[in-house]
């Protein structure tokens, strides 16, 4: 049984969830986003995310990677998608394969970054995959 | 009872398997045994008074006077092999032994003739003859390298086999001790190997054959396969080689285990790529960030770059690694090669350090089904090899043609050339000949030119430069 969509509610500032295992990885980007102006979730593995994901607030963003202690395909995108509709998903991948990405595209996903990756920019791809879902 | 001598001598002489007849000196035809009459066909009675002429063949006229001008010197004539011809026409090889009838004066008054009918063994000889032929026939087609040597190792026969796969002709080591097809050590050590085996029989390689590399007359070496056999020709040993080369066996077993090898490296590579590039973009994310909170313009943020530096070109590694161990399988499209060529010059430009080099492209441009990004990295790898060649000064030029079914892409500078120790690894990964580098760029563009079921070649003209010839089927 799929959740129903959580309800939005208005937020002062977008909400991005960062999910990845690597713990630098979830502070640099959740520096980074917070200087952007973002207020971070972080989740660790797979099973906190859908947690985050299913627990009535929307998110604007979600950066995921895609290989997690709990989750090594494009299950958990989809389910993540399921329940955030609206949130505009990037996707991080140490090692992808063209077959991946073009998964992760079909199911969703704004982009698919490839580790490693300059947090800069990773803001700013953050930022026009927030446009790009805006603009559906 | 006594024995009438003449009786005893007249029943020898009729039971003798041999023709036995005598004659005058005229050739006329005084006696004629049994034997004479079955070899001959003719009866005593038919025969005697005839002239001796009757059975000797028309093709040898003088043979009758020769026969008898050495009797009348009082000669023997012995074991003399000749042909008759019988009175049914049939020609009989026979062995004569003609002695002189001489009177109570001692005077040679005529001939008799012991003829032994050697048809028949002629025939067994030439049945030998016919199996030699056969025998020699089938060493001289064969493929495989036979050779004879004798005890001590001197070459006796040397096949035209042997003759192809070492580079000798047969007159030319006919006699020389066969360990100059050797080398070390085996060339030094053979002639004690052969003593031991004669002094002990322990067999090494006789009956068993055995891999060895062998050398040819230029001194190159190659792998064959040996098997050895020995006779006993007249009361002497000799040995027999027979050499299978596996020169082309071993190349492909080189080949399976290279894939073998391959494989290996991409399960290894996709397992590296994960657990560096994490930590990479771990430490590159992190790094980025304290950077940030530095002094703009401060030692430390300088050093900050210079890490988010470091870990790029580790990435760059990387990736290059991950491209030669597992290639992206290439999506092939019709592409105009000359425009690929073109962004890859572009390519080479945005690249620091190969500003003075000149890249001109000429040709016919046939569309080819290929990966268009595959291929940039393709040429853009021999333009950077140029390019480095040449340290950045000098001209590259790229001429594309069509050539049958292939569209031919030849890359030439005006480099230094390829060192002649390096051109036969010049597609061996992690081999270089630069200072720093990962020996994967010629590597990968040959793997990605293959996945394209293309080929590369590179030589190195007289005259300089490095050519490097390209060949992808077309569309």
């Amino acid at each position: 049984m799929e959740m129903s969509p959580p309800a939005v509610k208005k937020s002062p500032s977008p909400r991005v969830l960062v999910v990845d295992d690597e713990a630098l990885i979830r502070w640099s980007l959740s520096e980074s986003l917070s200087e952007a102006g973002y207020a971070v979730i972080e989740a660790g593995d797979g099973a906190s995310a859908l947690a985050q994901a299913s627990n009535g607030h929307a998110f604007d963003a979600i950066v995921l990677d895609y290989r997690l202690p709990d989750s090594n395909d494009l299950r958990l995108l989809e389910r993540i998608r399921g329940l955030q509709p609206a949130a505009a998903v990037v996707m991080m991948t140490a090692y992808g394969t063209p077959e991946m990405t073009s998964g992760a595209l079909k199911l969703g996903a704004y982009r698919v970054v490839p580790k490693p990756f300059d947090v800069h920019d990773m803001v700013a791809v953050v930022g026009q995959a927030r446009e790009s879902a805006r603009g559906f | 009872m006594l024995l009438d001598p003449e009786r005893i001598l007249g029943a020898i002489v009729e039971s003798s398997d041999d023709a036995i007849i005598a004659k005058d000196l005229d050739g006329t035809i005084l006696a004629w045994n049994a034997s004479a009459e079955r070899m001959y066909g003719y009866a005593a009675a038919e025969a005697i008074g005839r002239n001796v002429g009757l059975i000797i063949p028309s093709d040898r006229p003088d043979e009758l006077k020769d026969i008898t001008r050495r009797i009348v010197a009082g000669e023997r004539v012995q074991h003399f092999e000749t042909r008759r011809v019988a009175k049914d026409g049939r020609v009989v090889d026979v062995s004569l032994t003609v002695s002189p009838i001489k009177d109570a004066s001692g005077t040679v008054i005529g001939a008799s003739t012991v003829a032994r009918d050697v048809t028949v063994n002629n025939s067994r000889i030439q049945q030998l003859k016919d199996s030699e032929e056969r025998l020699r026939s089938i060493v001289e087609a064969a493929v495989d390298g036979i050779i004879v040597i004798d005890a001590r190792g001197a070459i006796e026969a040397f096949n035209p086999g042997a003759e192809r796969l070492f580079g000798y002709t047969a007159a030319e080591v006919h006699g020389t001790n066969v360990h100059i097809l050797m080398p070390e050590p085996y060339h030094s050590e053979h002639d004690g190997y052969m003593r031991r085996y004669i002094e002990t029989g322990e067999q090494k390689i006789i009956g068993i054959g055995r891999e060895v590399t062998a050398r040819r007359k230029d001194g190159t070496t190659f792998p064959i396969h040996l098997s050895v056999g020995e006779m006993t020709l007249n009361g002497h040993r000799k040995f027999t080689g027979i050499i299978h080369d596996l020169t082309s066996r071993v190349a492909m077993e080189e080949q399976l285990r290279e894939q073998a090898a391959l494989v290996r490296l991409g399960e290894m590579a996709a397992v590296i790529a994960h657990e560096v590039k994490n930590p990479l973009a771990a430490v590159r994310g992190a790094i980025q960030v304290i950077g940030t909170r530095l002094g703009a313009g401060s030692r430390e943020a300088v050093v900050v770059t210079d890490i988010i530096a470091r870990i790029d070109t580790l990435n760059l590694l990387v990736r290059d690694l991950l491209l030669f161990a597992r290639p992206p399988q290439p999506h092939p499209i019709p592409i105009d090669v000359l425009g690929v060529l073109g962004l890859t010059v572009d390519l080479l430009r945005a690249d620091d350090g190969h500003g003075n080099v000149a890249v001109t492209i000429e040709g016919e441009a046939p569309h080819i089904l290929a990966d268009a990004e595959l291929l940039k990295i393709v040429f853009l790898n021999l333009l950077i090899n140029g390019a480095q060649a040449m340290k950045g000064q000098g001209e590259i030029s790229v001429h594309v043609s069509r050539d049958g079914a292939d569209c031919v892409v030849v890359v030439t500078d005006t480099g230094p050339g390829i060192p002649p120790e390096v051109r036969g690894r010049l597609f061996t990964p992690f081999v270089t000949t630069k200072s720093r580098g990962t020996g994967l760029g010629l590597s990968t563009v040959k793997r990605l030119i293959e996945a394209h079921h293309g080929s590369i070649r590179v030589d190195s003209p007289e005259g300089g430069g490095a050519r490097i010839t390209v060949r992808l089927p077309l569309a």
